[in-house]
C-alpha cells in the first residue's frame, strides 16, 4: 500500500514542480509581454491540475493556495488578460506552493548563492546512490584482486588495509544516506490527537528515538504505516474515558512510538495502553501461530464493534508485507488490559544487502542471507498428495522448486539438488536449486518500471557485469507453485465476477497513476487517456470498457465534452460516466449532470472509498 | 519539425523524437524476469545500471523476429530499454502534417514510400508500465 502512494506522492512533486517551473516561465512571460495567447488559460490548468493532485494527497495548504490562485485566473480569464500587478503575488503563490511540497515552512527567498560558508551542502540522494554503487564494485573488485593476487605477507597486508579502508567508506556512504526517524514523525502527534477527537477520545502521543538514523528509502516509506498503526492504537486500543476510568487507568490513553537501534537493525515500536487484543486470540495465538500472522490475517479486526475503523486487520496485513518486503518482521505482544505492542525490526542499510546466491536454470538469483536458515542436500524427501517435504531433523520442510516458485524456464533437477532453508515469520521453505554459488554482499538497484512485478527485491550486478535478481523472502515461502513453471501465482484479490475495465481519463499523469492504483486494487482492470479526445479512441479501441471516470478540466476535450459525446454515440448511451474534479461547484455539477454524467464526485472530498462505492453501484460487482 | 530517431520493428517504423533518446547500441545480454509481461524481455547491465528491457514489436502487436538493437528511451527520468529489429537513423519529421493515430503514437507521418508512426514518449512510458506485469 504506502509504497505505491509514496511513490505517487513523488510523482506529484515532481509533476507538480514542472507545473510549477512552467507557471513561473509564463508569468515572466506575460510580464515581459512576449506571451502566447493561452497564456492565461495555461496558467489557470497548471493552478487546477496542481489543486487536484494535492487535494487527492491530503495536501491541504496547496490547495488552499492554488485555489485562490484559480479565482484569480478565472477572473483574468474571463477578462481577457492578467493584470500586471497580479503577477508578483502570483510569483509569490508558486514560491509558497514550492516550499509547502518540499516541506519547508517558508519559501527560500530567491537570491544569489551563498559565499561558501555553509557547514552542510545538499547532495541530491541520486550522487549518494551512485557512490554507494560505487562502493559495493569496489567490493567486488577487491575481492576479485584477492583471488588473483599470489599469496605473500606484503600482498595480504596491503589487501587488508584496502579492505579495511573500503569498509569504512562504505559506512561513510550509508551514512550519508540515512535521516532520522523524527523527520517523518512531527505530524504524528497532531494526527493522533485529531483521531482520537473523531473517536470521542483522548490519547497522547509520546515519542522517543526520534534521533535514531534509518535508511532514508524504508524511512520514506514509513510514514504511512506508522500513521496507520497509530490509527490502529486509538481506534482498536485506547478505550472510552469512560471505559479507561473503570479500569482504573488515567483518562488519556497513552500512546508511544519508540525506536531503538539493535544492531543493524533498528527497532521501531508502536505501544498504547489500551484493552489489549482479546483473550480467545491470545488463546489462538498459543496453539500455533504468531499473533502478528493472526492479526494480519485479511479481514481480521481487533475491535468487537464493526465501527467505521473496522477491518484494519486487513491494514496489519498491508504493514507487515511491506516491512518484510525489505527484510524486517513486524512482531505483535499483547497483554488484555494492559495494551498493545507492535514492533517493527527494519534494517539500517537498504542499500547493500548480505546475500546467499543460487543458480537455477543458468541464471542466478539472490536471497537475502538474513532469512536463510540453512543449505543442505535435499537427501531426505517425502511427498504427501504430491507435495514434496524435505525431512531436517524430524520437521518436514515444504521442499519447492526455485524454478517453479518464480516461474522460470529450467531443466529438471538433478537427484538431491542444493535446498535453501528460508524462513520468513512463522513460515518455511527449502527452495531447490541446482548450485550454491555462495555468499555475497551486493549494492541492492530497484528494477525501474518493474517494480509490480511480484517476488522481487530488486537486482544486482556481480563481479563479471551479469544480473542477479534479488528475491523476496516473504514472497518465497508464501508464493502458490505454479504447475510446470509457468505462470506465477500472486496473491491477488478472489475476483469470481469477471473483471471489469475502467478507463480513467486524467491530464495529469500523477491523478492518472493514483486513481489506477486505487482502481487496480480494488480489482478492476484500468485502462486510461490523458484527454477527452484520447478517451474517444480508447473507447474504440476496447470495447471491454464498462465505466469512465473523467476529469473536468483537460486540453482538446474536458470532460463535459467527452461526456456529451458518449451520450451522443447510441452504443455507448448507457455506459456509466463519472466525473471526478476539483471544481466543486453546484453549477459544474449541474453542467455535469446535464452533459449525461452518472455521478460527480469532487476532488476535494475524494477518498478511495467515496469513488469505488459509486463504481460499484454503476457497474454492479 | 521534430528531430527524431527512426527505428524499424518488423516490417513497420516508428520514430522516437531525439531528446527521448538516450542511446542506440546492440540489445546485449538480457536477464530474464520471471513473472513480469510477456513484453518484458528482462533487465540488462547498461554502465552499472539496471535497464529494464521491452520488446517494442509485442508492445504494440507487429509482427517481427527476434530484435537485435536496442533504443534506450528516456522520459521524466526513468530509462527503458526498447528491443527493436533496427534502426534507420535521425532525420527531421514534420509531425504536424501527419495524422492522428492510437496510443502510444502521437501522430502517424508519410515519408517517402513508408508510415512512421511517432511515439509519444509519457504514452509510451505509461504503456510500458502496463506491460511490466500483464
Amino acid at each position: 500500500m504506502s509504497g505505491a502512494d509514496e511513490q505517487l506522492a513523488a510523482l506529484f512533486r515532481d509533476e507538480a514542480n514542472e507545473r510549477l517551473d512552467h507557471m513561473v516561465e509564463t508569468a515572466l512571460a506575460l510580464e515581459r509581454g512576449d506571451a502566447p495567447a493561452d497564456a492565461v488559460a495555461a496558467l489557470f490548468r497548471d493552478a487546477h491540475t496542481i489543486k487536484g493532485g494535492a487535494g487527492m494527497l491530503g495536501l491541504d495548504r496547496i490547495v488552499a493556495i492554488a485555489h485562490a490562485l484559480e479565482d484569480v485566473l478565472q477572473r483574468a480569464r474571463t477578462a481577457g488578460e492578467l493584470p500586471r500587478e497580479e503577477i508578483q503575488p502570483l510569483l509569490e503563490a508558486v514560491d509558497r506552493m514550492r516550499a509547502e511540497l518540499d516541506g519547508r515552512p517558508e519559501p527560500e527567498p530567491v537570491r544569489e548563492p551563498a559565499p561558501a560558508a555553509s557547514q552542510t551542502v545538499r547532495v541530491s540522494h541520486e550522487k549518494i546512490d551512485r557512490l554507494l554503487e560505487v562502493v559495493g564494485e569496489s567490493l567486488l573488485h577487491h575481492r576479485r584482486l584477492e583471488h588473483l593476487s599470489a599469496p605473500g605477507v606484503e600482498i595480504d597486508d596491503e589487501l587488508l588495509r584496502g579492505e579495511r579502508l573500503l569498509d569504512e567508506l562504505k559506512d561513510s556512504a550509508i551514512a550519508m544516506r540515512t535521516l532520522p526517524l523524527g523527520s517523518i514523525v512531527s505530524s504524528l502527534p497532531r494526527a493522533v490527537r485529531d483521531i482520537a477527537r473523531s473517536e470521542g477520545k483522548q490519547a497522547e502521543l509520546h515519542v522517543s528515538g526520534a534521533e535514531i538514523e534509518l535508511d532514508r528509502t524504508i524511512l520514506e516509506t514509513l510514514a504511512e504505516p506508522l500513521a496507520h498503526l497509530l490509527r490502529n492504537a486509538v481506534a482498536h486500543g485506547i478505550e472510552s474515558s469512560d471505559e479507561r476510568a473503570l479500569a482504573g487507568k488515567p483518562a488519556t490513553g497513552r500512546i508511544e512510538l519508540r525506536a531503538t537501534q539493535r544492531g543493524a537493525f533498528v527497532e521501531v515500536v508502536v505501544a498504547d495502553d489500551g484493552r489489549g487484543v482479546a483473550q480467545s486470540v491470545l488463546a489462538e495465538a498459543r496453539g500455533g501461530a504468531s499473533l502478528a500472522d493472526l492479526l494480519a490475517r485479511p479481514g481480521f479486526s481487533t475491535a468487537e464493534s464493526a465501527g467505521d475503523l473496522a477491518g484494519r486487520g486487513v491494514g496489519l496485513d498491508a504493514v507487515k508485507r511491506h516491512v518484510e518486503g525489505f527484510g524486517g518482521t513486524l512482531e505483535v505482544r499483547s497483554e488484555p488490559g494492559r495494551g498493545t505492542e507492535i514492533a517493527l525490526m527494519l534494517p539500517l542499510a537498504l542499500a547493500l544487502l548480505d546475500v546467499i546466491l543460487v543458480e537455477r536454470g543458468g541464471r542466478v538469483f539472490g536471497v537475502p542471507l538474513s532469512t536463510v536458515e540453512e543449505v543442505t542436500q535435499a537427501r531426505d524427501v517425502v511427498a504427501l498428495q504430491g507435495r514434496r517435504s524435505l525431512v531436517l531433523r524430524g520437521a518436514a520442510v515444504p521442499l519447492v522448486d526455485l524454478a517453479d516458485v518464480v516461474g522460470a524456464d529450467a531443466p529438471a533437477l538433478g537427484i538431491a539438488p542444493t535446498a535453501v532453508v528460508v524462513a520468513n515469520g512463522v513460515r518455511r521453505r527449502a527452495i531447490a536449486c541446482d548450485a550454491l554459488l555462495g555468499t555475497a554482499e551486493v549494492v541492492v538497484k530497484p528494477l525501474p518500471l518493474l517494480g509490480r512485478v511480484p517476488g522481487h527485491l530488486g537486482a544486482a550486478i556481480r563481479g563479471d557485469g551479469t544480473i542477479a535478481l534479488l528475491l523476496d523472502p516473504s514472497w518465497l515461502v508464501h508464493a502458490h507453485e505454479s504447475a510446470g513453471g509457468r505462470a506465477i501465482v500472486a496473491e491477488e484479490p478472489a475476483a469470481a465476477l469477471p473483471q471489469q475495465t475502467v478507463l480513467v481519463v486524467e491530464d495529469s499523469f500523477s491523478v492518472r497513476e493514483l486513481q489506477r492504483s486505487i482502481l487496480e486494487a480494488a480489482g478492476y482492470a484500468v485502462d486510461t487517456a490523458q484527454d477527452g479526445q484520447a478517451a474517444l479512441a480508447r473507447l474504440t479501441a476496447n470495447p471491454a470498457i464498462s465505466l469512465v471516470v473523467s476529469d473536468v478540466e483537460m486540453p482538446n476535450l474536458d470532460g463535459f465534452g467527452l461526456t456529451r459525446a458518449i451520450r451522443a454515440d447510441a452504443r455507448r448511451a448507457s455506459l456509466p460516466v463519472v466525473l471526478v474534479t476539483s471544481l466543486d461547484s453546484d453549477e459544474h455539477r449541474r453542467r455535469g449532470l446535464e452533459a449525461g454524467a452518472d455521478a460527480y464526485i469532487a476532488k476535494n472530498a475524494f477518498d478511495q472509498r467515496g469513488l469505488l462505492e459509486t463504481i460499484d453501484r454503476l457497474v454492479g460487482v | 519539425m521534430t528531430v527524431a530517431v527512426t527505428i524499424e520493428v518488423g516490417a513497420e517504423r516508428y520514430a522516437l523524437p531525439v531528446s527521448h533518446v538516450e542511446e542506440v547500441g546492440e540489445l546485449g545480454e538480457v536477464t530474464p524476469v520471471p513473472g513480469a509481461g510477456p513484453a518484458v524481455l528482462g533487465v540488462r547491465n547498461l554502465h552499472g545500471r539496471i535497464l529494464p528491457v521491452f520488446d517494442l514489436g509485442g508492445l504494440l502487436g507487429v509482427d517481427h523476429d527476434a530484435p537485435a538493437q536496442l533504443v534506450v528511451a528516456a522520459s521524466a527520468g526513468v530509462s527503458a530499454g526498447l528491443a527493436v529489429s533496427g534502426v534507420v537513423g535521425v532525420s527531421e519529421l514534420d509531425t504536424s502534417a501527419g495524422s492522428p493515430a492510437a496510443e502510444p503514437l502521437s501522430r502517424a507521418v508519410l515519408t517517402g514510400d513508408a508510415l512512421v508512426g511517432v511515439l509519444d514518449p509519457e504514452l509510451l512510458f505509461t504503456a510500458l508500465e502496463r506491460h511490466a506485469t500483464s
